[in-house]
């Protein structure tokens, strides 16, 4: 037994946005592995830093931007050391050391210490009345000099310096904005949208200083003005420092930790030195270090799993976006942002509504964004530009569209030569030869033969164009459009097996990865789907998989509601022993079952099995499994017919009992069943069967699709046949034909519908080389069926596991 | 402010070996007076829930379909986490859940030293 204290102690330094995410995350995955401290220099539990700017214009309070409070580390019980700093690490005792005295041990050890303001090195930067803007302490310096002071200067016409600047502005200050370049937030905006977001701040009250290389800080013991390289001065009671961030690397140098502009980590955000870790703005990871939230989350997540022992990909950098917080005025940018040869760009300025937007693209693709003035489109500019989706008619349309965009197909315009799918290098003309020299009537027959859209998806609906335009009348975009089989995906059935066949696919979590399933494990759905699908075409090849069945059918028991299962034995063709049925009866008093009943299908259910009695059940049975959870042949119905009946004109118990035996335990897209009758009175029921079979003068009729479930449907006939041999061979060319081109869980009777009584009937009975080709494809399938209870009794191992359950006492011993 | 239960009281008790337990197949653990449905991931995490499905029609949950970290519950097909309980959209519920150590190969799961798992809020 493990008891707390023996837990593995993780010591957070740094009780900031990076270090708590992380310990969030990793509370989430492993709840309780971890014995948790946090040190944190600042007085107040993990807050959100990007809220600062809400609390400087005051549309905020202090508490309205707490993140965790303080009831939050007791509930999880993490010893939470708030206003105290850690000074000094011991990498090799494995101790950290805090300003308060306090050394505690760490078995792992996370440093998340952030990132200073960089304050310029210039005479007089040390006066009072200049701060930096990072923490709540600034905040309130700020507010409190605006109630002392008129004239304020930004230094810095970045984000932060912005937003710094508005703040001011707002709290009543006379501010102007101090900065080095000639334009505003350079380093994320182009000549024209920063002219727009100035104009457009000055039209707010800021004012600009622009092209001014700072000095010197003027003033006795506080700062009184400011000198510019160019002899100029500024009048300033009050600086606000925003030209830059320093990751926070002092206390991981002078620990002997690997540091260069941050400290040094590798994917995993592993230090130089053994379990030692940096996450945030604090780190460099491939030479880079972040300034913005979204990097240090997906650092956050890696780590968390890498500490909890859970597989994760390495992190392997992030693309960031900017997003400016000032109201009234939508600033966002993304990716590449200059015009630059090499890229094409799409542009829309609209200065009456001072709109302007801007999407620049690659080889087609679109590769950065900047929106000022309307930033609706933000969010999904940035996963566009993530992706490097291409180019698209909608997506144009929904960025720079105005309201009446012709809407058209505009396949025609595009040149035989134009790149159509980027990502994979495919011409129009490319597409349009393989729609003409091989018949293509969908996107996806396309995506198989071309590649076209097999990456990011982007150009799909070009391509649908491309396809109708091709096909004029023909096309039907009905068809095109087939519904997905599940939501993990975008391609139908037909799709699917397609693909499965043509590209040789034999596992569905090959299938899943080949066809870029959106769940890499796919779902309740889409599993069992695939595995029918899989064992269908590839009958010799595919081992079943167990975790894809449902329940019932890896058990092969019918679970109950209450947990317990039911169990029914195979009584071929309704027709039983007083030898077996004296078995059945000993077995059920034996295991103590609480019901035997009597099915429709013509035989007997054990009910309120316990799970752990299943496989002992089967052993002292030694019957086959009836299948009777099945999406496979369930019973085969028969009537007395002519060994006994006066009426009967055919042996119905015979064949009856000769089809169940051939067709039993072969997996079918839905459950399958069957009568047989030996004369037009029908007392096994054909009409409701999926295949109804009733002799009439010295011949067989096969009826087909009939449904006496939910959805009730009367079998239709499909043809009359003389010879047993024939019936055979074409109720096996009809069961294969199903199940090749039957959805999972598709009925006969929707799936005839679906396809036509006429074209089943040609494809079975008509075409004679097809009805040959799908019996021997049948027998070919029919080779690979196993009875199941004897392969789980003489598996002892899986038995265990599938079967017993693990029983555990909670006394002390 | 409600109530503050301590929350990481917990003892564990050693259950089986990491073998014990079959990728995406669930197994019922009883412990004690508890049902667990231990569940092992793809990955090799190994999560255990309350064998109880949270669906209006009851019954349990350890037969269920195992994707990635979500259980499709048995008998309701809600989606279900296997990090915290919780049911995942469109439906609302949650299941009970308790921590797992594993220590080589062997797998402890704790109970909370005054009984049961616990919810996540
Ligand atoms: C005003 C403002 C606006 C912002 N707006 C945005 C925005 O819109 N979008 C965006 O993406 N990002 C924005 N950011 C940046 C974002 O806040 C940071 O990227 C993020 O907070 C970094 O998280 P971190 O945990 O690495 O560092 P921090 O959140 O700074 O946490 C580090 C913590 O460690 C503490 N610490 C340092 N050394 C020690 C020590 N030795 N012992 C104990 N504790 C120590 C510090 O006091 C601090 O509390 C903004 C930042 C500011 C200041
Ligand atoms: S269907 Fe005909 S042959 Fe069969 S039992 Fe009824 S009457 Fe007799």
């Amino acid at each position: 037994m493990v008891e707390a204290q023996e837990r593995r102690h993780l010591v957070l330094i740094g009780n900031g946005m990076a270090g708590i995410n992380t310990v969030e995350q990793i509370l989430k995955l492993a709840p309780g592995i971890y014995r948790i401290t946090v040190f944190g220099s600042e007085p107040y539990p993990n807050y959100n830093r990007i809220q600062l700017s809400y609390v400087l214009e005051k549309s905020k309070a202090v508490e309205d931007i707490i993140l965790n409070d303080r009831d939050w580390y007791l509930e999880n019980g993490i010893e939470l050391y708030t206003a105290t700093t850690v000074t000094h690490i011991d990498t090799e005792q494995k101790t950290v050391k805090a300003d308060n005295g306090m050394e505690v041990p760490y078995d792992t050890l996370i440093i998340a210490t952030g990132s200073n303001p960089f304050i310029l090195p210039v005479p007089g930067a040390d006066k009072e009345g200049i701060v930096g803007f990072r923490d709540i302490a600034d905040c309130e310096n700020m507010l409190h000099a605006a109630d002392q002071y008129k004239k304020a200067a930004v230094i810095g016409g970045g984000l932060l310096g912005l937003e710094a600047a508005k703040g001011l502005l707002k709290l009543g200050m006379d501010v102007t904005v101090v900065h080095l370049f000639e334009e505003i937030m350079e380093r994320q905006l182009d000549h024209t949208a920063s002219l727009m977001l100035q104009a457009e701040l000055e039209s707010q009250g800021l004012k600009f200083a622009t092209g001014k290389h700072t000095e010197e800080f003027l003033g006795d013991k506080r700062v009184s003005g400011i000198r510019f390289s160019d002899g100029t001065t500024l009048d300033a009671e009050f600086v606000v420092m925003a030209v830059g961030i320093r990751p926070n690397i002092a206390l991981a140098k002078e620990s002997g930790i690997a540091v260069n502009k941050g400290i040094l980590v590798n994917d995993y955000m592993r230090t130089s030195v053994p379990d030692v870790y940096a996450v945030g703005e604090c780190n460099e990871h491939r030479g880079i270090t972040y300034g913005l939230v979204a990097p240090l989350f997906e650092q956050g997540a890696v780590l968390a799993k890498h500490l909890c022992g859970v597989d994760t990909k390495p992190y392997e950098g992030s693309v960031v976006s900017t997003q400016l917080k000032i109201s009234g005025v939508d600033v966002f940018s993304a990716g590449e942002f200059m015009d630059a040869e090499g890229l094409s760009i799409v542009r829309m300025h609209d200065d009456w509504r001072r709109i302007y937007k801007k999407v620049l693209l690659r080889g087609g693709r679109i590769v950065g964004g900047v929106l000022i003035g309307d930033g609706k489109e933000s969010s999904r500019l940035q996963q566009w530009i993530r992706t490097g989706t291409i180019m698209t008619e909608a997506i144009h349309d929904a960025i720079v569209g105005l309201a009446s965009v012709e809407t058209g197909n505009t396949a025609a315009e595009l040149a035989d030569e134009e790149i159509v799918c980027g990502c994979n290098g495919v011409t129009k003309k490319h597409i349009m030869d393989a729609i003409n020299e091989k018949g293509l009537t969908t996107v996806e027959e396309i995506k198989v033969a071309t590649s076209a859209s097999r990456s990011c998806g982007g150009c799909r609906p070009v391509v649908e164009q491309i396809l109708q335009y091709v096909l004029g009348d023909k096309y039907d975009s009905a068809a095109a459009k087939q519904e997905a089989i599940c939501s993990c995906t975008t391609l139908s059935r037909d799709e699917v097996v397609t693909a499965i066949k043509e590209k040789g696919l034999i596992t569905s979590k090959e299938v899943r990865y080949a066809l870029e399933w959106d769940n890499p494990e796919g779902c309740s759905k889409c599993r069992p789907a695939l595995n029918y699908y899989l064992g269908m075409i590839w009958p010799a090849e595919h081992v079943d998989e167990k975790d894809s069945r449902f329940v019932n059918e890896r058990m092969h028991a019918n679970i109950q509601k209450d947990g317990t299962f039911g169990v029914v034995p195979r009584m071929y063709g309704g027709v039983t022993t007083p030898e077996d049925l004296r078995l059945i009866a000993d077995i059920a008093v034996k295991y103590n079952v609480k019901l035997v009943k009597v099915t429709g299908g013509q035989r007997l259910d054990l009910l309120g099995v316990k799970k752990e009695d299943l496989p002992k059940i089967w052993k002292d049975l030694g019957m086959p499994s009836g299948y009777a959870y099945a999406k496979a042949l369930r019973t085969v119905k028969t009537c007395v017919g002519s060994q006994f009946c006066r009426f009967g004109t055919k042996d119905s118990m015979g064949m009856g009992i000769k089809l169940e035996k051939k067709f039993e335990r072969l997996d079918m897209p839905a459950k399958f069943k069957l009568a047989v009758n030996g004369c037009p009175r029908n007392c096994a029921e054909s009409s409701t069967k999926d295949i109804g079979i009733v002799g009439n003068e010295g011949a067989w009729e096969i009826y087909v699709g009939g449904n006496g479930g939910i959805k009730a449907r009367l079998a239709e006939l499909l043809c009359k046949v003389r010879t047993d041999e024939e019936l055979l061979e074409i109720v096996s060319a009809f069961m294969q034909y199903y199940r090749e081109t039957g959805k999972y869980l598709e009925r006969t009777s929707d799936w005839i519908e679906r396809m036509g009584l006429e074209s089943v009937t040609e494809a079975v009975v008509s075409d004679l080389d097809n009805r040959r080709a799908l019996a021997e494809r049948m027998e070919v399938a029919l080779a690979q069926v196993k009875e199941p209870w004897s392969e789980i009794l003489n598996n002892s191992n899986l038995r265990e596991r599938m079967f017993d359950e693990i029983s555990v006492s909670t006394k002390p011993n | 402010m409600e109530p503050i239960l301590n929350r990481n009281e917990y003892t564990y008790y050693l259950v089986g070996n990491v073998d014990d337990f079959t990728e995406r197949l669930g197994r019922v653990v009883r412990l004690g007076k508890e049902e667990i449905a231990v569940f092992k991931t793809t990955d090799g995490q190994i999560y255990a829930l309350e064998n109880k499905s949270p669906g209006p029609r009851g019954g349990t949950i350890a037969e269920g379909m195992i994707s990635g970290e979500v259980l499709f519950d048995p008998i309701c097909d809600w989606k279900i986490s296997l990090t915290d309980g919780q049911v995942l959209d469109p439906d609302k519920g949650q299941v009970r859940t308790y921590p797992v150590q594993v220590l080589g190969n062997e797998v402890r799961i704790g109970l909370l030293t005054n009984g049961g798992g616990l919810f996540h809020e």
